[in-house]
């Protein structure tokens, strides 16, 4: 996949606008000058950086880790990485909050298996996360929400599809993880995840996901759990 | 990995719920596919609202000083690496400095050959504004205090000096540790920066101050909230302005804890001898 993607071929040809726009927000647009400084070496860019979103990334962090000292530990080391690879950031690819939040998880995730002996961690050099290296549909799409609307995308979620994107996101585990701590099928645990996801994209775009071959995913009830 | 297992295997690696193996095997097929894959974008990018319920905390205030003290060590690290290994004619600064020493290492207007060069030249130029900043501290040392080595003979202090600036840059960057960033209003152009590691080890390094003469030394005091000012130990400045102190051992704060540097006839106070000669505050 390359940045020129043609992200709108996962949209219907004929569908509503989406309720996101795709265009960058004044917000991003004023993250992405700061982000600029950041590459170029400034460091009191960095501290705008850090002020804009100490926040969002110490309480994401602190959500996974469930320790305030290990969540530190991670903010610093998402904000040094994020200040060693500002370069590497690609215009419309994501936001810039996107791409820090990535970047917290990544670390975040990183912590959380190291506390576990038993699961193999990632290379400590490893490419970035999904929207890091991927295109981002809808490139504000965490900036541009109010909380009622995300409130609903997760609402739009069984019981079970909560559990098992919950796990893999703040609990840090592996779908096979997911499989053995629920005494889950790994096929139904994909399923899940799968589901739930796009039950919240219908949510947040108000469109069905349409695959490369032109056939709609099903929807998030229309589908048997199971499968490989 | 096939086009199919990719499909497959979409929403959990949106998710960064595959295991090392599988994550790799992804990415790697998402390298060199030239099928679009779609699905995984499409996937990706509901991700970051899962993250939009979590109940929003404040870090600690100490951990913004630590953060930008690490990426200063690692600024100063990358301007050591990248520098050129001697001098340039046109380089006045580093034209002027013993070839092949430890200067040379250090340049302010060389060309920049490198985006990492190009950091180092805007580094070494840091505005009025930037010095009216608390940043500016840290800023300072780093590149005014490696800038100075290009100036002064004694190259063994300006390595001892720069040893410490490293050891106080590496120490404020763990985790647990406190800084403070040392500031006179009066005189921008000094300044210092002191940390407290997890330990409660105490150490500093200064510049731009005013050398000690005779006996006269400077005296760093911890000051908590209603409560006496602490004296955790002394240290010279030399005729280049830069002095350093390690091993000092500062009390627990419950509270803001301020830094204050104070000049003194001679090691030993237990009362501070006003008036404040530099001082920070934690976070």
């Amino acid at each position: 996949m390359t940045a020129d993607s043609p992200a709108p071929s996962t949209r219907r040809p004929d569908g509503p606008p989406s309720a996101i726009g795709a265009l960058p927000s004044p917000a991003d647009a004023a993250d992405r000058a700061v982000l600029a400084r950041v590459a170029a070496g400034e460091l009191d860019a960095l501290e705008e950086l850090y002020d804009r979103y100490r926040t969002m990334a110490y309480s994401i962090a602190l959500r996974m880790t469930s320790d305030a000292a290990l969540a530190e530990d991670v903010v610093q080391e998402a904000f040094l990485g994020a200040w060693r690879n500002a370069s590497r950031y690609v215009d419309g690819r994501g936001s810039v909050k996107t791409w820090l939040l990535a970047i917290v998880h990544h670390r975040a995730v990183d912590a959380i298996r190291r506390r576990r002996p038993t699961t193999e961690l990632p290379e400590a050099e490893a490419p970035p996360p999904a929207a890091l290296t991927l295109p981002d549909i809808w490139p504000d799409v965490s900036a541009g929400l109010d909380r009622e609307t995300v409130l609903d995308a997760l609402d739009a979620l069984t019981d079970v599809q909560r559990e098992a994107i919950e796990l893999a996101y703040f609990g840090g585990l592996t779908h096979q993880e997911i499989a053995v701590r629920t005494d889950t099928p790994l096929g139904t645990v994909k399923s899940r995840i799968r589901l739930g996801l796009l039950a919240m994209r219908r949510v947040l775009v108000g469109e069905e996901w349409v695959s490369a071959d032109g056939s709609a995913e099903p929807a998030g009830d229309g589908r048997p759990e199971g499968g490989r | 990995m096939t086009c199919d297992e990719i499909r497959d295997l979409a929403p959990a690696f949106a998710l960064g719920a595959l295991d090392a193996d599988q994550d790799r095997a992804v990415r790697e097929h998402l390298a060199t596919c030239p099928e679009a894959h779609d699905e995984v974008a499409a996937f990706a990018g509901v991700v970051p609202v899962i993250a939009g319920t979590v109940k929003e905390v404040e870090p600690p205030a100490a951990l913004r000083g630590r953060i930008i003290a690490a990426a200063a060590a690692d600024l100063e690290e990358r301007t050591r690496l990248t520098a050129p290994a001697g001098a340039t004619p046109a380089d006045p600064v580093t034209a002027a400095a013993p070839s092949g020493s430890a200067a040379s290492a250090v340049t302010t207007t060389a060309a920049p050959l490198s985006l990492e060069a190009t950091r180092a030249e805007r580094t070494a130029r840091p505005s009025m504004t930037a010095l009216v900043l608390g940043l500016a501290a840290v800023f300072a040392i780093v590149v005014l205090g490696a800038w100075n080595l290009s100036l002064r003979s004694d190259l063994a202090a300006s390595q001892a000096f720069q040893q410490h600036v490293d050891s106080v840059l590496t120490t404020a960057a763990e985790p647990g540790s406190t800084t403070v960033i040392l500031t006179d209003q009066n005189d921008p152009t000094s300044a210092g920066l002191a940390v407290v590691g997890k330990d409660r080890a105490m150490s500093l390094v200064v510049r731009g101050f005013t050398p000690t003469t005779g006996s006269t030394v400077y005296e760093a005091w911890v000051i908590a909230p209603k409560r006496d000012p602490v004296p955790i130990g002394s240290f010279t400045v030399g005729s280049d302005g830069t002095g350093y102190m390690t091993g000092g051992q500062a009390p627990a704060v419950t509270g803001t804890m301020t830094i204050a540097l104070t000049h003194e006839a001679g090691p030993g106070a237990t009362t501070p001898t006003l008036p404040i000669v530099s001082s920070g505050t934690a976070g």
